[in-house]
């Protein structure tokens, strides 16, 4: 899946998929849960604490 | 032009034809009118593809929405320009009222409004290369 069809997926902008992999945006988490779903994973898989 | 954003094009046209007329019918010239409506268009054209919205097809006219990260950069961007135009008018009221004046009151007003809205701008820009 590419970042574009993630951003489609839970509505958000390509950018906003690009900042949050970068770790300069922290997602609410509505939009953390969503991004999981999309990614049809578990939520410790694509966020965790540092 | 995306076909499932016709609803959205359309109605920035229009908008965009009307905000011509009204400058025209307020004195402009025929000439600025029509690039203003142009520049306004091809503004309206752009923003979808801009990166700046999410672009949600199936709310028609409303197709252009700013997801949560935009919304988080336009809330900072308004208030770094809030305490700018707050600190630039107390120094306006006590450079004013230091030196007597007050006739001036409505240039600095537009100075400092505009250097908000610069502020803003800026702001924005900023916080979108570093978040």
């Amino acid at each position: 899946m590419t970042q574009a069809d993630l951003a489609d997926k839970v509505g958000v902008t390509r950018q906003t998929i690009i900042a949050i992999e970068k770790e300069k945006f922290v997602p609410s988490a509505k939009l953390a849960l969503e991004i999981t779903r999309a990614l049809e994973t578990k939520f410790d898989q694509v966020f965790w604490l540092e | 032009m995306r076909r499932d954003l016709l609803p959205y094009t359309l109605s920035r046209i229009v908008l965009s034809l009307a905000l011509g007329g009204f400058f025209y019918l307020s004195g402009s010239s025929v000439w600025s009118a029509m690039l203003i409506a142009g520049v306004l268009i091809a503004l309206f054209l752009w923003a979808p593809n801009s990166g700046r919205y999410s672009v949600h097809p199936e709310y028609g006219i409303t197709a252009l929405r700013r997801d949560e990260r935009t919304q988080v950069i336009n809330d900072q961007a308004a208030r770094n320009a809030f305490v700018v135009v707050m600190l630039l008018s107390g120094a306006a009221l006590i450079y004013c009222g230091a030196i007597g004046i007050a006739s001036d009151a409505l240039v600095y007003l537009k100075i400092i409004l505009l250097a908000g809205v610069g502020v803003y701008y800026i702001s924005d820009l900023a916080l979108r290369r570093t978040q």
